[in-house]
């Protein structure tokens, strides 16, 4: 097979797709029709089948050749372990997502845009996994960046809507400014953005390459969320439609992740610690995530804050890779990265087909609060438990696939034997049952006998938006039972990662 | 057969908890006899287990990385544990069946009822500590979703998430035990490194032995952690039984006996076992003297009964500690399923509503009384032989001036159970009730506990083969004879314990002529009621964490300057930090 083909089919389609979905649903709105709609929906559904099969056949192919990648002119792209990690990710969210939408979505104002928005939302994230120089990484950041920011603002007739949409392109603007800065040092010094380049160069004391890494912190650091960079993201992922909440959570915020951890992996002979960095942020998201969360009272909100804390356990994983070059720390990040867009894909969707049946299909744009949950699995069974399923798993309670993730994180941090660890693991583990403070209580609230008023006047939820719920629990109480079933993924992540920060 | 065995009696409940739920709440009857079928079946399975008991791992499915072998050992200690928590455990699910009749949510039930048993199995049958804190944590689930069953009422949403948060607490001591274990020997395996204790740093292994008794207290409610078990009282009364008897306290006990080989000589660890199951024997008997509430007597008395476990590792009497545990939980599962027979019967928990009972449920009243004496520790019931048998572990191990405080704790035993035992069944009803009869399955649940409180010592001598050389290599537990032990025990500490409990009931009967006693009790009524303090200590920990989340609700502004202006900040931080530190 033809490694330029299988790239140019892998990043074309589903900006080829966008472009299709787009155009069917216009020309179906012109003539007044809605059978557009329906191709569209079936469009992208169909168009990640078939972007799946060619990441199958990539990475076959990769594994039988040691390999693939591609330079063209300046441009370089390389489908190694990272990229696999990110892509398999992106897809398998992205479908569960677009199934989700199918009912959540139907009838809304510009229906087409949002699955062509979402299709390059991905296209743009399997971009960045295959980016392997610094520039092509920055190009697709930005792209997703674009992306993403429709979709916030999705409701753009929803003031507060408008405003997460703002506040989000404008930071994310900053750090994207701060990321270009950033490249420019490392380019002055180096004379090339290739990673392979900026790792020769970066190897002597190099100023520049070290301060424009930091830069790259900060600027990937934003769209990473990073405490206290993460002001954006709770009013982006509670306005957003709620499979782009899934999405932005359980996907867009690590893909800022993986930009900065590939580029910093390039300046690990630099006499700095990076590790100590992220392990720092890492720690700081954690304890500010959960008590920012502990006294949130609208379910989006809470999830929302939920996710800085689990970037926050990735970090602590990926910082302890780094400092004490424990290769557990690593895969355990990418591990709790898998993990992560599984339980709060899972936990957006199911709280998504809870605010769909309970207030958008009555025509009202107001958050699902708390309370609103009282009672809801008398009513709706299924995603009561799909949402309890998700919650207790990013609460790290066995069988679910976050406690493995998290496990094996910890298992890092105490290889590294030494006291700071230990006291990062105590503070780890005491700050995973504080997120049980907030998670359990919304369990309770679900199976009580009295129902809100919410749930009493709710419509029923369709079916479709309950198949990939179903799809999610599975994946994650399996996980949690199996957690060697990701191995495959997250070693080779590893090495990718950390073979050129240590040699 | 053994691995068959094993899988049955881990994936069977299980299994039987997808079933029920998967059955529906509209088929309560069908419901209720599956609950009842799986539990029994892995309570069978585990008494089949018992001749096949072995040192060696059974089951060794590899894992690798950083997960390990997932490893299965039914040694001695194992098995009967898991006899406890299937057998006991179908007891409580058949008492369950008139209990909860017509309850709504049944499946939810018993699914996480099943659910229970099952991890507790696996919980004692591992070797793996990764395992064993995958089920320990699992067992920590169910008991919140238990005790937090009637999700309506807002004492019971608190009790329940208090345990989780409790027991999860104390978990991070056995999670940092388990890491570091790993860390330093590449193993999560108990049984090597009961084997290899010696080669691990001497710090290290101060590390683990500290952990794992945080992890151990806060499981078995024992001082500081007390707090979270008395609240668990809001649960159904089987519930009750199944938490304080067939499983999740058990756990703590368990992981003590369980690593007592490998951390006997860390310097302090056996006296800060012991002095932690004194504190606890002592704290939670002064408390169900002044309590009223039925169940949470019976709550205190476990939280008392368990100290006196802890007590007997610490000095090192593991097999006696592990008699007692099996004699409590026959007790203890016969107390509170004939409490759950009154409480249902006339619904209320107060004792000072009830008075009289006796005469309406004659049979629970009798069954109640046989638990009582045991508990009480009366000959010749079970309680007697294995608390005399703790106390005896304790003057041979321990300091005296413990020993002298847990006879005392045994006489304030037999006083708080005399006081519950008159309150409840005796005397004139003090308010007007109606009395249900009680249920079938309430009835076929209680006899056989009842006869087997009565007789359960007499298996000592097979006991102690089960927990022997044989399956538990690294215990020296001497092989011994139900003889042996009688010679044992009657000699006299044991008449002086005796005389002490039997003072503890005559105080009872003779309290109206004991007004300075008396008087003197009702001064630190009012400390026991406030639980000591320990009540307003969690309070007050709470409070102080969502003050400090409230108060950083401010920094989210919501103004997008300064946002910017953060993340300005936050480079200008890093800059600094590099030029400082550069």
């Amino acid at each position: 097979m033809n490694p330029t083909l299988l790239f140019q089919d892998l990043i074309i389609l589903p900006f080829a797709a966008a472009v299709i979905i787009y155009l069917v649903g216009r020309i179906s709105l012109r003539k007044e029709k809605d059978w557009g709609f329906s191709v569209a929906r079936a469009l992208a559904v169909f168009s990640l089948l078939i972007e799946g099969c060619l990441l199958y056949f990539a990475v076959k192919f990769a594994l039988q050749t040691g390999g693939i990648y591609l330079d063209v002119g300046e441009v370089s792209l390389m489908l190694d372990g990272i990229g696999l990690v990110l892509t398999a990710v992106v897809l398998f969210l992205g479908l569960m997502v677009t199934l989700f939408s199918v009912d959540y979505m139907a009838g809304e104002k510009g229906e087409e845009k949002y699955y062509a928005l979402l299709l390059s939302t991905i296209g743009s994230i399997i971009g960045l996994g295959l980016a392997f120089d610094l520039f092509t990484l920055w190009i697709w950041f930005e792209a997703m960046a674009i992306s993403t920011f429709l979709l916030v603002a999705f409701y753009n007739d929803e003031p507060p809507s408008l405003e997460a949409g703002i506040k989000y392109l404008v930071q994310s603007a900053v750090g994207s400014a701060l990321v270009l800065l950033g490249i420019a040092l490392i380019f002055s010094q180096a004379g090339s953005t290739s990673f392979a380049v900026i790792w020769q160069a970066a190897s002597m004391s190099a100023p520049m390459i070290l301060i424009g890494g930091i830069l790259l912190i900060v600027g990937f650091g934003v769209k990473t969320a990073l405490v206290p960079l993460h002001t954006w993201l709770p009013d982006a992922h509670s306005q957003a439609p709620s499979g782009i909440s899934a999405m932005l959570s359980g996907i867009v915020i690590e893909a800022g992740m993986i930009a900065m951890l590939r580029s910093l992996s390039f300046m690990g002979r630099i006499e700095f610690n990076w590790g100590a960095v992220l392990l720092v942020f890492g720690c700081l998201n954690i304890l500010v995530g959960n008590l920012l969360a502990l006294r949130q009272t609208e379910v989006k909100r809470l999830l929302a804050y939920s996710s800085l804390v689990h970037v926050g356990y990735m970090l602590v994983g990926f910082g302890v890779g780094f400092w004490y070059g424990q290769a557990n720390g690593a895969t355990g990040g990418f591990f709790h990265l898998i993990t992560h867009s599984l339980m709060k894909g899972l936990a957006f969707l199911a709280a998504g087909a809870l605010l769909y049946a309970l207030h958008l299909k009555n025509n009202e744009h107001v958050p699902l609060t708390l309370s609103d949950l009282n009672g809801a699995s008398r009513k709706y069974p299924l995603a009561a438990f799909a949402l309890s399923v998700a919650l207790l798993a990013l609460g790290g309670l066995p069988p679910l696939a976050g406690f493995m993730s998290k496990w094996q994180i910890l298992v890092a941090a105490a290889s590294a034997k030494n006291t700071l660890m230990i006291i990062v693991i105590i503070f780890v583990g005491l700050n995973s049952v504080l997120s049980l403070g907030y998670y359990a209580p919304i369990v309770n609230r679900l199976y009580r006998r009295e129902t809100s008023a919410a749930v009493e006047n709710g419509k029923p939820i369709p079916v479709m938006m309950i198949v990939p719920l179903l799809l999610l629990v599975l994946a994650v109480v399996v996980i949690g039972l199996w957690p060697a079933a990701m191995d495959f993924f997250t070693t080779k992540a590893t090495a990718s990662l950390l073979y050129p920060f240590f040699y | 057969m053994t691995m068959a065995m094993i899988a049955v009696m881990i994936g069977g409940p299980w299994l039987g908890a997808l079933v029920v739920w998967a059955v529906g709440d509209k088929r309560e009857k069908l419901q209720h006899w599956l609950a009842v079928l799986f539990s029994a079946v892995a309570g069978a399975a585990a008494i089949v287990l018992i001749p096949n008991a072995t040192s060696e791992a059974i089951v060794k499915i590899p894992v690798g990385g950083a997960f390990g072998d997932f490893t299965f050992v039914p040694d001695g200690l194992g098995v009967f544990l898991s006899v406890i928590a299937t057998v006991i455990g179908s007891l409580a699910v058949v008492f369950s069946t008139s209990y909860m009749k017509g309850e709504a949510s049944l499946g939810r039930y018993y699914a996480f009822v099943l659910f229970f048993i099952g991890a507790m199995v696996g919980l004692v049958l591992s070797s793996n500590l990764l395992l064993i804190f995958f089920f320990w944590e699992i067992t920590a689930l169910c008991s919140y979703a238990l005790i937090a069953f009637h999700n309506d009422d807002p004492k019971a949403v608190r009790g329940g998430v208090k345990a989780l948060i409790i027991t999860s607490i104390g978990g991070v001591g056995l999670l940092v035990g388990a890491l570091v274990l790993f860390a330093y020997t590449g193993s999560f395996d108990l049984n090597t490194f009961l084997g290899a204790s010696g080669t691990i740093p001497a710090n290290i292994l101060s590390l683990l032995a500290f952990g794992f008794l945080i992890a151990a207290a806060a499981k078995s409610a024992q001082f500081p952690f007390q707090t979270w078990l008395p609240d668990a009282m809001e649960a159904p009364s089987p519930i009750s039984a199944l938490i304080h008897a067939a499983t999740m306290v058990n756990a703590g006990v368990y992981l003590l006996a369980r690593t007592f080989p490998a951390f006997q000589g860390v310097p302090f660890w056996r006296e800060a076992v012991m002095i932690v199951g004194t504190l606890s024997a002592i704290l939670a008997a002064v408390m169900a003297l002044t309590a009223n509430d039925l169940k949470r007597v019976l709550a205190y008395s476990t939280v008392s009964q368990l100290g006196y476990m802890v007590y007997a590792i610490g000095a090192g009497g593991v097999f006696a500690s592990q008699f007692h545990l099996f004699s409590h939980s026959i007790f203890k599962a016969l107390l509170f399923l004939g409490a759950g027979a009154v409480i249902h019967s006339i619904g209320t928990r107060d004792m000072l509503e009830m008075g009289g009972v006796g005469r309406k449920l004659p049979l629970v009243k009798w069954v109640f009384i046989i638990g009582s004496l045991a508990l009480a520790g009366l000959p010749i019931l079970n309680g007697f032989w294995s608390k005399e048998l703790i106390l005896e572990a304790g003057l041979k191990g321990g300091p005296a001036w413990l020993y002298v405080l847990m006879v005392i704790v045994a006489g304030l035993t037999a006083l708080y159970t005399a006081r519950c035992v008159w309150l409840v069944f005796f005397g004139e009803p003090r308010t007007e009730y109606h009395v249900h009869p009680a249920g079938i399955g309430m009835k076929v649940a209680l006899i056989p506990l009842a006869l087997a409180a009565l007789v359960s010592w007499i298996a000592v001598g097979p006991f102690s083969a089960l927990l022997g050389e044989r399956t538990l290599p690294y215990h020296e537990i001497e092989q011994t004879s139900l003889a042996t032990v009688i010679h044992e025990i009657l000699t006299l500490p044991t008449l002086i314990a005796l005389l002490v409990i039997g003072l503890g009931i005559l105080l009872w009967f003779t309290r109206s002529k004991m007004e300075g006693l008396i008087n003197g009790l009702r001064s630190i009524r009012w400390a026991s009621e406030k639980s000591f303090g320990f009540e307003a200590l969690n309070t007050a920990f709470v409070e102080v964490t969502n003050n400090i989340a409230e108060a950083l609700r401010s920094t989210q502004t919501g103004i997008l300057n300064w946002n910017v202006f953060a993340i300005a900040a936050s480079l200008i931080i890093l800059f600094v930090i590099l030029v400082l530190g550069g």
